[in-house]
């Protein structure tokens, strides 16, 4: 066990550091932040000295060696734009982003696994098709379009909502319906296709068989087992809303990480990118190395597979 | 009591009671909250660390105050310092300083602090005015010396404007106390508006400082709140969470024109959209030729432009010198002509036209100016195409002179007449692809010329011969618009010349109910 978790630990690992290499070589390919951050037909002199303050005179290596060192010491270097350091700046956006992300999940739960579960109980029923119907809108309507659209109706029509910005549950309403949209969709997508699945197993057949009320049957029996892999899913979607709802963000001037993203890319504030790309992706390596922790525990024939 | 007391006592109450309520002294009351396009950095709290960009001036207006900077009506207005002087020979500027200016933690402004904001100063322009002022000396605490290494003409204009932030004072005794940091996080200055809270990324909110010197703000507190969109900016003022939006634009200003009570301002920076055709400095090329670059000028038409991209707000122009800088020289209205256009191009040898290979430009404007330019140029037979590149990459491959055909330029960068042409139309500039030997040589001239009178003389003749060989194309002076909701009775938009946001904080207003 302790080899297999020393391993996994040591793939996570090489994974961060290729990333590092990345992340870092990319964001420099979209060129010279510098005739970002003046008003344009600024002075040779201050392009050249704003290079020198933000460090972009000197070699890549150079760079990337910097920048590896103080990362490893928990360093993430400090804004272009913001010129504070950029961890400060994500620990302040990262509570937005969680309560964010912890509301559209609740949403797209609530919606996606009883939808999908009607839907697989009544199979090319009523039920079915406006399920269908209601995973095809959200996987296929653009977030900035949706949360347009909240705005216009919720916000300037009906004057129920505020237009954007944090603070009460109020705000928290139409950006979290906007998000857990597209998941809901995914969820309630995958909650039918597993509980038709399970529905079909022999299990089920066998209660059906023993004569167990049918609500009994898919309540305790298969809605149970149909619901792993819809939590699996669920748990690394929590991630990804976490750390890529630029859009919505942006749309509803929420302080989360996304939007931090996006202002590091508009930009070109590299250590802004650097360390938004590579702490979401730790947190998507971590979550990962932990579910393949966790199966090898569930599955003890696991930790002897190469 | 006796008579003459009684008759003075009675006098003074007649005077107190026929004497005006004055509103300067009235106590600020409610809230004005903007909509603003961009994200509020700490680093925009310290004057110290102004980059070279306008954005930071709409909060240092409200929490700072500077020796001297840009207000209603006067270029160079004193601010912090009442008056000035400028010794005969040009190397020595002497300020004084007002009495009794307070910062808001009650230290009195001296100075010490302006010597120390100066020195501290690290911004955009810090090395051209670390280059040119010798020493900075305290006389007394309400008198300052500049000590120029050399007549430097154009010292006001990096020292007092938005070319730097250098003149913008800090509490010397506060800072070093508390640090850089300790100072973004905790700002204190001497501006009508105080620090009150700040939230990255959401909001920034200041309270009025009663004993600001110019006047008791008339407004209680002013939110900036941030929303980076322009649709939900526009809904916000729509639904009255906030009273003035920044930078609305297109469908969506024409949207908020139609929308009754609100009201669309467009304001002007000292930015300038023009084309240049690189290629006129290749005698081999057809723009090397002073009638195809006329014809160019006569092909595009500017009102169209304007109409359709700006709702006709922005100024079209002839110069790529903005109007409101200091030293420019009005040319002749441009002409929109297609058939002189392509008279001049059969003159010129190319009756059918010719191929002008690309006109490049950054995505933005490049794109809102481009497009129209270049089916204008088309029609009159300088068949050309768009590319449009992203604008980091497009600034940074011009200034390396890797572009070839016509180039899209646009310029905001603060300063004057002088300024301007220094980047793009004397050798060695950034964006100069080639100069003229005796623009340059006039150039050269004005720039230690102390007599103003001489030097408007040499700066406009500049412009003259710029304007009479179509080194450019001038397109417009850009509006950036804005909206303004029904509660807000004086807005600060457009006070300012050159100034894109509100301003003077303390002058606004909004109505009673």
């Amino acid at each position: 066990m302790r080899r297999f978790v020393l391993r996994r630990a040591a793939y996570a690992a090489v994974s961060l550091f290729l990333l590092s290499i990345t992340i870092f070589l990319f964001v420099r390919v979209t060129g010279d932040p510098t005739v970002l951050l003046v008003e344009p037909g600024a002075s040779q002199d201050d392009l050249d000295a704003l290079r020198t303050e933000l460090g972009l005179d000197r070699s890549l290596l150079v760079q990337y060696g910097t920048f590896l060192r103080d990362v490893v010491q928990g360093d993430f270097g400090r804004s272009f734009y913001y010129r504070t350091p950029v961890l400060e700046l994500y620990v302040s956006r990262l509570p937005n982003s969680l309560l964010l992300a912890l509301a559209a999940m609740v949403f797209s739960l609530l919606i996606g696994i009883p939808s999908g579960i009607m839907a697989a109980v009544r199979v090319g029923g009523w039920w079915d098709s406006a399920g269908k119907m209601f995973a095809l809108l959200g996987l296929s309507m653009p977030s900035f379009w949706v949360g347009l659209l909240l705005i216009l109706f919720f916000s300037v029509y009906l004057g129920w909502l505020p237009s954007s910005g944090s603070g009460t549950a109020l705000h928290l309403v139409m950006p979290a319906f906007a998000l857990g949209w597209y998941f809901a969709a995914a969820h309630m997508r995958l909650a039918r296709s597993s509980m038709l699945e399970v529905l079909g197993s022999e299990y089920v057949k066998l209660a059906r068989l023993k004569g167990l009320p049918e609500a009994r049957v898919i309540a305790k029996h298969a809605f149970k087992n149909a619901l792993i892999p819809v939590l699996t899913l669920a748990g690394i979607n929590l991630v990804l809303m976490v750390n890529v709802a630029v859009v919505v963000e942006t749309v509803f001037a929420w302080p989360g990480i996304g939007r931090l993203l996006y202002e590091g890319i508009a930009f070109r504030d590299f250590p802004v990118v650097q360390a938004t790309v590579l702490l979401g992706g730790t947190m998507i390596v971590v979550v990962n190395l932990v579910i393949d922790l966790l199966y090898a525990v569930i599955d003890p024939r696991i930790r002897y597979e190469r | 009591m006796t008579r003459s007391l009684r008759r003075a006592l009675l006098a003074g109450l007649v005077l107190a009671l026929l004497a005006p309520a004055s509103p300067a002294t009235a106590a600020p009351e409610g809230s004005l909250t903007w909509a603003v396009h961009i994200s509020l950095a700490p680093t925009f709290f310290d004057p110290a660390e102004t980059p070279g960009l306008i954005t930071p001036f709409m909060i240092l207006y409200a929490m700072h105050d500077a020796v001297a900077k840009p207000m209603p009506g006067q270029a160079f207005a004193p601010s912090l310092a009442q008056s000035w002087t400028q010794s005969k020979d040009g190397l020595v500027w002497e300020f004084v300083l007002r009495k009794n200016v307070r910062f808001h933690n009650g230290e009195p402004m001296t100075a010490e602090d302006v010597k120390f904001s100066f020195e501290r100063y690290r911004g955009s322009g810090a090395k051209i005015l670390k280059d040119k002022v010798g020493a900075v000396e305290v006389v007394d605490p309400h008198r300052v010396r500049f000590r120029l290494k050399q007549p430097w003409p154009d010292f006001m204009t990096f020292y007092a404007t938005p070319a730097t932030g250098a003149a913008w004072v800090v509490p010397k005794k506060y800072v070093e106390q508390v640090g850089d940091e300790g100072f973004k996080k905790a700002p204190v200055g001497a501006g009508p508006y105080r620090f009150k809270a700040f939230r990255p990324g959401i909001d920034l909110v200041l309270e009025a400082h009663d004993g600001y010197w110019r006047k008791t703000p008339h407004v209680k507190t002013l939110v900036l709140r941030v929303i980076p969109d322009e649709a939900t900016r526009l809904a916000a003022l729509k639904r009255g969470e906030v009273d003035i939006a920044y930078s609305i634009t297109g469908p969506l200003a024409e949207e908020l024109k139609r929308t009754p009570g609100l009201t669309l301002t467009p304001t002007y920076l000292p930015f300038t959209s023009w084309l240049v055709p690189v290629e006129q400095w290749d005698p081999k090329s057809p723009w090397h030729n002073l009638k195809v670059r006329q014809a160019a000028n006569l092909a595009i038409d500017r009102e169209g432009i304007n109409q359709a991209a700006y709702l006709g707000l922005s100024k079209i122009t002839s110069s790529i010198v903005p109007s409101q800088m200091e030293y420019f020289w009005r040319p002749p209205p441009p002409r929109y002509d297609a058939a002189q256009a392509k008279k001049l191009l059969a003159e010129a040898g190319y009756p059918n036209g010719f191929d002008a290979g690309e006109l490049s430009g950054d995505t933005v404007y490049g794109s809102a100016i481009g497009e129209p330019a270049v089916n204008y140029l088309n029609a009159a037979g300088i068949r050309v195409r768009l590319r449009v590149m992203e604008r980091a990459a497009y600034y940074l491959e011009y200034g390396e002179k890797k572009l070839r055909g016509i180039l899209y330029t646009g310029s905001a960068a603060f300063g004057n007449a002088a300024t301007r042409m220094e980047n793009y139309i004397v050798a060695g500039g950034r964006y100069v692809y080639g100069s003229h030997p005796d623009i340059d040589g006039l150039f050269a001239e004005q720039v230690n010329e102390t007599n103003a009178r001489v030097r408007q003389q040499i700066l406009t003749k500049i412009q003259q011969m710029v304007h009479e060989r179509a080194m450019f194309l001038p397109v417009m002076e850009t509006a950036f618009l804005n909206g303004v909701g029904p509660r807000v009775e004086v807005h600060g938009l457009n006070v300012i010349p050159g100034f894109a946001y509100s301003a003077p904080y303390e002058d606004l207003k909004v109505k009673k109910k």
